[in-house]
């Protein structure tokens, strides 16, 4: 096993001991707080998915909102069919008489949950064949992206019949899941949701150190020369987009039940761009510090907005900035950084030491002798 | 038994006529070095076997399949390697990671999803020690010198391990004694893997080149051993203008 896998298992232990006891101890498994932090969480999954196409394979996909948007009213039309009678109230308003046909499936729990993963998988995963495959590259992914995310929001928003419209899906029923009725002002939905994003980091660090993720990182280096070694680099770029788009979706499931509605909002241009945001402060190398990036800038919103009501996005536009020019990897940019200076300067002290266990991946050196 | 059969040849870029005409056999197992003035179309040539560049014309089969029309990895998958003239590594990656990536005989999905990355791998330690990066092997490509480099460009194709290799001046930047080393790891080659090498420097040429072809403005203008070329009058004038 090489010594980068065993740093980020490492990391990734932390991180859970931080989600699973730190916190909810800290918050004195109040559940409201935990509610909040649990949606922290499920946007965390939506920063980590998009760490995997931005960061692994340098795909800037901007419209990560739509597929985080078509999980979250999967989700919300279960919901909402179990609380109405037959059809939903919003569709009487609109003159609907009849559940449309693309409603009904949507009773069944299993069917939403898959759809929430593979109708964003099977979209974004169209739009990648159709960029891959003509060889679309670099600031043009970002623009087609964000076309069709724009698009979709319009037309979600233009079928009030089917979608609810501007106002969204509102007054929801909560989730029974096998049985158990899913309270999310309690402790185990926030455990719930801490699960599925340990599932999810699980998941991205394990595709981040497969040979996979390293044909990613080539692509993304350099995609001809990939070319050249027998890579289909389509393939490898239309399955990672797939991949991100269906953690996406998941992200958007988790986050319907944790704020109970779902709006087209989910869909915006402000909200993608906010993922795009949470990513580079983290740092869009790994998706732990993705994830990461995603709970950092969310609690300061929750701290801060309070304070800068109507300057928060200004002031999240300045951090941006700031990020971009001085930090470009991010906070793990900075650790990774920090750590090896301190490693050199330790190396050059006493080399022969045994105790050099915290030795980084990105260090240079063959420890395996 | 003929390896590569090209025939009648043809590219223009914007009305130049990079290649023109050209047509030549390798046979299998064979090492044939490519002379000729700058800008006579050699590396063009190497592009249109590769796939990087589509030719306007003619024919290129490997094995006695016709490869003109297929993309850049289906040919790499009928075992053709291509090492560039810049040298062209993944400087972001480690010299490790590098080999790795080039050991491609597996290149589908499912393979690449099911292992890690950074296997130890008795093939990848040989080839290091071969090139002389063992020590460097954890350093990140774009640290190497340019000599470095080009090892490890060498390096990513022995990885590779195709049949049929085009090396595009594989000798440049490097000291006489890598220079001959080169020529050794090549001579090793012959036989089990045909090259194809574009070179300048003739002490190399006739360490091992098996057969010589001269291009001159996207034709051929000789072809032959290293002492029927040395003699002909046509590569003279082309060498020393006129
Ligand atoms: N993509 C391209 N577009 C336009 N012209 C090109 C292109 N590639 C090569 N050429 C031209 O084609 C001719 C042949 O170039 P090529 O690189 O094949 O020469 P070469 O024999 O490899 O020379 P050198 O020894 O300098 O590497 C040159 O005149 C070059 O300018
Ligand atoms: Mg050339």
């Amino acid at each position: 096993m090489n010594s980068r896998f065993y740093y980020d298992l490492i990391a990734l232990a932390v991180f859970c001991a931080v989600i699973f006891l730190g916190v909810p101890a800290l918050m004195s498994y109040d559940g409201f707080e935990l509610n909040t932090f649990a949606r922290y969480l499920s946007l965390a999954i939506v920063s980590m998915a998009l760490a995997l196409s931005w960061g692994t394979a340098g795909l800037l996909n901007l419209g990560q909102a739509a597929t985080f948007g078509m999980g979250a009213y999967a989700m919300a039309m279960h919901l909402k069919l179990k609380v109405s009678d037959g059809l939903p109230d919003f569709m009487g308003w609109n003159n609907v008489e009849k559940l449309p046909l693309v409603w009904v499936p949507f009773e069944s729990l299993s069917f939403t949950l898959l759809a929430g993963l593979l109708v964003p998988a099977a979209v974004g995963g169209l739009i990648a064949i159709f960029m891959f495959r003509a060889r679309i590259a670099g600031v043009f992914v970002a623009v087609i992206t964000l076309a069709f995310l724009v698009a979709f929001q319009l037309l979600v928003i233009e079928q009030q019949g089917f979608t609810g419209g501007q106002n969204g899906l509102t007054g929801l029923a909560p989730l029974t899941l096998a049985g158990w009725t899913v309270d999310t002002y309690s402790v185990s939905f926030y455990y719930l949701v801490a699960g599925c994003l340990t599932v999810a980091l699980a998941l991205g660090v394990y595709i981040s150190h497969s040979k996979f993720g390293l044909i990613l990182r080539a692509i993304r280096e350099d995609a001809d020369r990939t070319r050249f070694f027998g890579y289909n680099v389509a393939t490898y770029q239309t399955v990672i987009f797939c991949v991100s788009a269906a953690l996406a979706g998941w992200a958007g499931m988790l986050y319907t039940l944790v704020l109970e509605f779902a709006s087209p909002t989910y869909m915006g241009v402000s909200f993608s761009l906010a993922i795009v945001i949470w990513c580079a402060v983290g740092g869009r190398e790994s998706v732990l510090a993705a994830a990461v990036g995603a709970i950092i800038v969310n609690l300061l919103e929750g701290r801060l907005s309070d304070v800068f009501v109507e300057g928060w996005h200004m002031l999240l536009g300045i951090v941006f900035v700031l990020v971009v020019m001085f930090m470009p990897r991010g906070i793990y940019g900075v650790i990774v950084d920090v750590v090896r200076r301190l490693n050199e300067a330790r190396r050059g002290g006493r080399q022969d030491s045994a105790e050099d266990a915290l030795l980084p991946a990105t260090i240079q050196t063959n420890r395996e002798r | 038994m003929e390896h590569l059969q090209v025939t009648d040849l043809h590219v223009e870029f914007g009305g130049l006529r990079a290649v023109d005409g050209l047509s030549f056999d390798v046979k299998q197992g064979e090492i044939l070095c490519l002379l000729g003035p700058n800008g006579a179309g050699k590396s063009t040539t190497l592009d249109l076997i590769c796939g990087k560049t589509q030719p306007t014309g003619g024919s290129i089969r490997v094995n006695g399949v016709e490869v003109s029309r297929l993309l850049e990895f289906r040919r790499a998958r009928l075992g053709i390697g291509r090492k560039f003239q810049v040298p062209s590594v993944y400087k972001e990656l480690t010299v490790v990671e590098n080999l790795s990536v080039a050991r491609s005989r597996r290149p589908g999905i499912w393979h690449a999803l099911t292992r890690l990355s950074l296997r130890p791998s008795k093939d990848v330690d040989n080839i290091l020690e071969l090139v002389g990066l063992t020590e460097k092997s954890q350093d990140l490509a774009g640290n190497l010198s340019h000599g470095e480099t080009q090892w490890l460009e060498i390096a990513m194709l022995l990885a590779q391990d195709s049949r049929l290799i085009l090396m595009d001046e594989p000798t440049a930047g490097m000291t006489i004694q890598e220079t001959q080393r080169t020529a050794e790891i090549f001579r090793s080659l012959s036989g089990s893997h045909t090259l194809i090498v574009v070179e300048h420097d003739m002490s190399f040429v006739r360490n091992v080149a098996d057969r010589i072809i001269v291009m001159n403005r996207g034709t051929k203008l000789a072809e032959g051993s290293i002492a029927e070329i040395e003699t002909n009058e046509d590569v003279k004038t082309a060498y020393l203008g006129h």
